[in-house]
């Protein structure tokens, strides 16, 4: 057969079908009903395109009216518009299309739950059968995807703080939107989810939610109502030093916790040397803290995730809130700017001491010369949502924080050629984070949920300096300048899915690819005079680009009526300086059941930690620096194993939850002595730490009280937490710096009357490890008795094994009362915080006084937090 | 208004600043008496050995350190030479020093013992002489100038010292530090770095030969000489030296960890070292 034969031959075949069949699914339909019947549709198109229908009238119903407009679209997209929302199955038989009912038994409900005055979607908020007694959680967007039976009819919507909701399932799967109405009794919202988010009912442990409402209701700090303050009162976290806002949460360090902010981590979160947080708390939506049990989607720290959402913005009208505290000043306002589409939320808060001082002091120095003097912190909130159809919606937050200080001095004295004279000199010093995130939610069907985001973060510390002055009678004029910066930033794309495939399963994966910029201690120093020659070029500190990938799944699994696992697996590296660190960390949760609605809860989890943070003082500080894991300092890793019972009483009044723990972690770095930051040392940083293991153990009890005028909780901690390190203590292990034996929370909150409420917090812990010396000798400065001495000798002190002392226990009660005045438009509210009513002198460090009035060497207290009372204006629109 | 906005500043203020220190009572525990022994070993020096006991820390008074003078010392040299020791009293304190002079090139072994107290020892060698020379400084300036060379490849460890000069010999010691442009570090510009002696190693500068500058606290004008004495330290006196000069800057701040002094005395405390000092003495222009 010639070539041309052969080709037709093909044709011939490849046409027959379409020739014998007259269509295919390819084939472009256009179909113009109004309020006509499916069964109309099928014999338009029977009638215009010979395409045959085939089905039984009992098991497939065609009744339904529809309106279709469709032209040249693909047939098997408009069949799939068509029967999708009945379940109707069509195949391909020959030259028929044949009908069949979707012969499944369960069905899909997919959407979101929000606030039907605000539109703010809620996260955690629960969708329950109680006939199934199956149910699921919106997750951080307030989505959720509910696969159940086919003849489940109702759910029960519940958000604490909200009306519950009776809701009927809607016929077909599409997405549906639930609103909840607020209750007027949004104050007794204190700790945890939702009302049917029971805790026996989640697999998930060592989790605790706070509410924005809870952080408002907590006494305040100099006004300021305060989110780690808040989280400081939770079992199995501890504050540190007094009036600090420090996590160390099972032990951990304060580098060890992962705080995201909208899905962007932040590095440095206080203002004011650790005295605030760095969010205004009105703009918190919701905080998740997770102690452990960490789901495969965190990574990169060892010892706790604090997950913080910030509130979307009003999509129906303009609210917004102005407090005025002792140290700062904030509002916040939003609104939509497209209703049911489009909102926004601002807010900034400054702090104003420095703006009052410097209206009513002046400051001078020694010289009597005015100094210029600022300091203060500001952080200013923004964040836009936009809704493109109910499957898509996108979410564009920013915030930007800083404390910033300066100081300026100008000479107005007459030169003295004797003295040094300073002409001018000024230092400026200031630190803060930006951040900014890009997200899209899309629901790809029914049971797939998708959040696409980019994230950037960075984290600056910087100082300018300048000194001017003049040595009149060495004809000598010195001007000198100087700054010095240390930047961290980290920017990604991330992926996070979240798939329902079935009742039994609820699948969350996802993957991200992070940059870590490092630029640590970048110094320039210039003396314009130029008559001496440096010692060495400008020390800068190791600069560094790493690239972190991670790819996660985990599936919440249901394996018998009383059995559930949430089975993960995390994997990541972290690419830096040509090296490749990797590792997988397995994430395992068990519940099982037991006899009256107890759950018996177990995690064992295991996590990584790529980058060291280089502290002085095991507490978070502004020069603090962080670096990447090298050769010789390894990522840092951890295993924590948790066993606890859990259960919410019936009516969802009080909670109980019984933990044990026990984490171990690897890589550890401490400082052998104080180091500079701004100079050559921070090269040699390898040289100075010594890397170690620590191991934290303990059990958390918490009773918490979550409805009617008298809320609260009560939290008692038992826990060890050491550490080893080869080349500290001689090697022999020692307490962690922040071990506490017990620990005592009580936190109440008592609605009084109608515009009176009160809260409470006391918290009691045992003392700290302390390093005493164990004796004093005489010290020496020359070789002979001949040669010159500079001073009078020195006495040294010896010290011995590491904290081989406890500080005295720590106990401290907070009130608050709240006046609030309901108008028509607006509301005011007074609070008046006492802190530490009993003023208990708590310490914040001790040191061995040598006293030269009483000529005694002892020990003395510091300390900076006595009975502190403060008030607080706030209005609401 | 303004008496309101005092107001509202002012009690919050005043509770703050009552916050204060309160003296507590606890009963610092005390290791137990221990010998301890101290000597800065020199080149073609006598070695000078102080012997003397631990106190509580409780204790003020520093001449409490209570001498030894009973104490048996021995110095042995790495050659087998036994040095002959003797118990002598210096301007008020008593020594233990060394019948001959300590060689270069050796290491020596130093032990006592005392009744009722755990017998001690340590050993080091001596380090090389410094390579100073060219001392330099102007009237009512702040700039003192020398030159040093470093010995190449090994780590070496410095101390510097400054004196006004009187009748040929150090008065009195001058607060200074590295000035700023020298020592490149824009800290110096708001850290009161000064003190009277300057603890380094040569990590910035091996094997080089290069003009030290420091920064005087005041401008010179009382002394018509100056001496530089720069110290060359054996790894142990400068891990002795550079822990207690942070230990005593770090003192009455315990939110780090507290620094312990570096010590190679065996059952006791204090250190021996060795240290080689050379001293430039020049006239001030």
């Amino acid at each position: 057969m010639s070539l041309t034969g052969k080709l037709l031959t093909v044709l011939f075949f490849l046409s027959l079908p379409l020739q014998v069949l007259g269509w295919d699914w390819q084939t472009k339909v256009t179909v113009v009903v109004q309020h006509q019947s499916l069964q109309t549709v099928c014999e338009l198109l029977e009638k215009n395109y010979n395409i045959h229908f085939s089905y039984s009238r009992d098991l497939v119903n065609l009744s339904r009216k529809v309106t279709v407009t469709v032209h040249n679209q693909r047939l098997k997209t408009v069949l799939e518009d068509l029967f999708a929302p009945d379940d109707i199955k069509f195949t391909r038989v020959g030259d028929l299309l044949v009908l069949l009912p979707n012969n499944k038994t369960t069905r899909t409900i997919n959407g979101y739950v929000k606030d039907a005055a605000t539109g703010e979607r809620l996260p955690g908020a629960t969708i329950w059968s109680p006939t199934l007694q199956q149910g699921t959680v919106t997750n951080q967007y307030g989505f959720f995807s509910f696969t159940t039976t086919k003849d489940t009819s109702s759910v029960v919507v519940s958000f604490i703080g909200y009306q519950p909701q009776w809701r009927q399932f809607p016929k077909n799967d599409r997405t549906i939107e639930i609103s909840l109405e607020s209750t007027t009794l949004l104050k007794e919202v204190v700790v945890n989810g939702g009302e049917g988010n029971n805790l026996q009912n989640q697999t998930q442990m060592s989790k605790v939610n706070i509410s924005s409402a809870a952080v408002n209701k907590t006494p305040r700090l100099l006004g300021d109502a305060d989110l780690i303050r808040t989280l400081q009162a939770i079992p199995g976290v501890s504050g540190g030093m007094d009036g600090v806002s420090g996590l160390h949460v099972r032990g951990g360090s304060p580098d060890q916790n992962l705080i995201l902010l909208d899905g962007s981590p932040i590095f440095n979160f206080s203002h004011f040397f650790g005295i605030f947080s760095l969010i205004n708390p009105d703009v918190v939506k919701s905080t998740d803290l997770y102690k452990g049990a960490f789901p495969a989607r965190f990574g990169g720290r060892l010892s706790s995730v604090v997950d913080i959402t910030l509130k979307d913005g009003d999509m129906n009208s303009f609210h917004g809130d102005a407090a005025i505290g002792l140290i700062s000043t904030k509002f916040d306002l939003e609104g939509p700017i497209v209703k049911d589409k489009t909102s926004f939320i601002v807010s900034a808060r400054r702090s104003y001491p420095d703006l009052v001082y410097n209206s009513l002091i002046r400051l001078e120095d020694d010289e009597k010369n005015e100094a210029d003097l600022s300091a203060y912190f500001y952080d200013i909130n923004a964040k836009l949502n936009h809704i493109f159809s109910p499957k898509d919606r996108l979410y564009l937050s920013f915030y930007t924080g800083e404390d910033k200080m300066s100081l300026h001095l100008d000479s107005t004295s007459i030169p003295d050629t004797a003295k040094i004279n300073m002409l001018s000199s000024g230092f400026d010093v200031s630190w803060g984070n930006t951040i900014g995130a890009l997200r899209w939610n899309h629901i790809y069907g029914p049971k797939l949920f998708s959040n696409i985001s980019l994230n950037y973060s960075t984290y600056a510390f910087s100082t300018q300096i300048g000194y001017k002055y003049t040595l009149p009678a060495a004809n000598e004029l010195i001007d000198q300048v100087g700054s010095y910066r240390s930047r961290m930033e980290i920017a990604g794309v991330r992926a996070d899915f979240d798939y329902r495939p079935a009742p039994s399963h609820g699948l969350r994966f996802g993957t991200a690819v992070n940059i870590h910029d490092f630029k640590p201690s970048m110094s320039t120093f210039a003396d314009k005079s130029g008559s001496v020659t440096p010692l060495d070029t400008v020390a800068n500190g190791p600069q560094n680009t790493a690239a972190e990938m991670l790819l996660y799944i985990e599936d919440d699994w249901q394996l018998s009526p009383v059995f559930f696992v949430n089975a993960g697996l995390h994997a990541s590296g972290f690419l830096v300086s040509g090296k490749l660190y990797h590792s997988l960390q397995p994430r395992l949760g068990l519940r099982y059941m037991l006899p009256k609605n107890w759950a018996l809860k177990a995690a064992y989890t295991q996590m990584n930690q790529y980058i060291h943070l280089l502290s002085n003082y095991g507490t978070s500080l502004p020069t603090d620096i962080w670096v990447p894991a090298t050769d010789r300092v390894a990522p840092m890793s951890s295993r924590q194993m948790a066993l606890g019972i859990a259960k919410t009483s019936n009516r969802q009044v009080y909670e109980f939850t019984v933990e044990g723990y026990y984490k171990n972690m690897h890589n550890m770095i401490e400082l052998r002595d104080p180091m500079g930051f701004i100079t050559p040392d921070l090269l040699r940083w390898e040289d100075q730490v010594s890397v170690g293991r620590g191991w934290s153990y303990g059990g958390e009890v918490m009773i918490a009280k979550k409805k009617g005028t008298t809320t609260g909780w009560i939290g008692y901690t038992l826990s060890w937490s050491t550490r080893k390190f080869a080349d500290i203590n001689n090697g022999k292990i020692f307490p962690y710096k922040y071990d506490h034996r017990h620990d005592v929370e009580v936190v109440f909150n008592q609605v009084l009357a109608k515009n009176w409420d009160f809260s409470a917090s006391w918290r009691f812990s045992t003392g700290s490890p302390l390093t005493l010396p164990v004796a004093s000798y005489e010290g020496i400065e020359t070789g002979s008795p001949w040669d010159p001495v500079t001073g009078p000798g020195n006495s040294i002190d010896r010290y011995g094994n590491r904290y081989n002392y406890r500080t005295e226990n720590s106990h401290r009660l907070d009130i608050g009362i709240n006046w609030t005045k309901q108008r028509a438009k607006w509301s005011r509210t007074w609070n008046f915080s006492v802190i530490n009513v009993y003023n208990h002198k708590n310490p914040f460090y001790y040191y061995v006084k040598r006293d030269d009035e009483a000529k005694q060497r002892y020990l003395s207290k510091v300390v900076i937090l006595p009975i502190l009372p403060s008030v607080t204006y706030s209005v609401k629109f | 208004m303004k008496k309101l906005v005092y107001f509202i500043y002012a009690f919050p203020l005043l509770l703050v600043w009552c916050a204060c220190e309160k003296r507590v009572d606890i009963e610092i525990a005390y290791e137990g008496d221990k010998l301890v022994m101290n000597t800065f070993m020199q080149p073609d020096s006598l070695i000078y050995v102080r012997v003397t006991r631990s106190v509580p820390v409780s204790e003020y008074d520093e001449t409490a350190f209570k001498e030894e003078a009973g104490a048996q010392v021995n110095i042995a040299a790495s050659d087998g030479t036994v040095l002959p020791v003797t118990l002598q009293t210096i301007a008020g304190r008593r020594y233990f020093v060394s019948g001959m002079p300590a060689k270069p090139g050796l290491q020596y072994k130093v032990s006592a013992g005392s009744s009722g107290l755990q017998p001690v020892s340590a050993y080091d060698t001596l380090p090389a002489v410094p390579q100073v020379r060219d001392g330099s400084a102007q009237k009512s300036s702040t700039r003192i100038k020398f030159i040093l060379r470093d010995y190449p490849g090994t780590g070496n460890y410095y101390r510097l010292r400054v004196f006004t000069v009187e009748n040929s010999s150090a008065k009195s010691a001058l607060l200074f530090r590295l000035d700023p442009a020298f020592n490149n570090n824009l800290i110096d510009m708001i850290a009161n770095g000064n003190s009277t002696s300057l603890i380094m190693d040569d990590s910035r500068f091996d094997g080089r030969e290069l003009t030290f500058v420091l920064q005087t606290q005041d401008p010179i004008n009382q002394s018509d000489s100056l001496m530089v004495e720069v110290t060359t330290l054996t790894y142990n006196a400068w891990q002795y030296l550079r822990t207690v000069a942070l230990q005593q800057g770090n003192s009455g701040v315990i939110v780090s960890e507290p620094i312990r002094v570096f010590s190679n005395v065996g059952n006791g405390y204090g250190i021996v070292a060795g240290i080689n000092t050379k001293r430039l003495v020049f006239k001030v222009d």
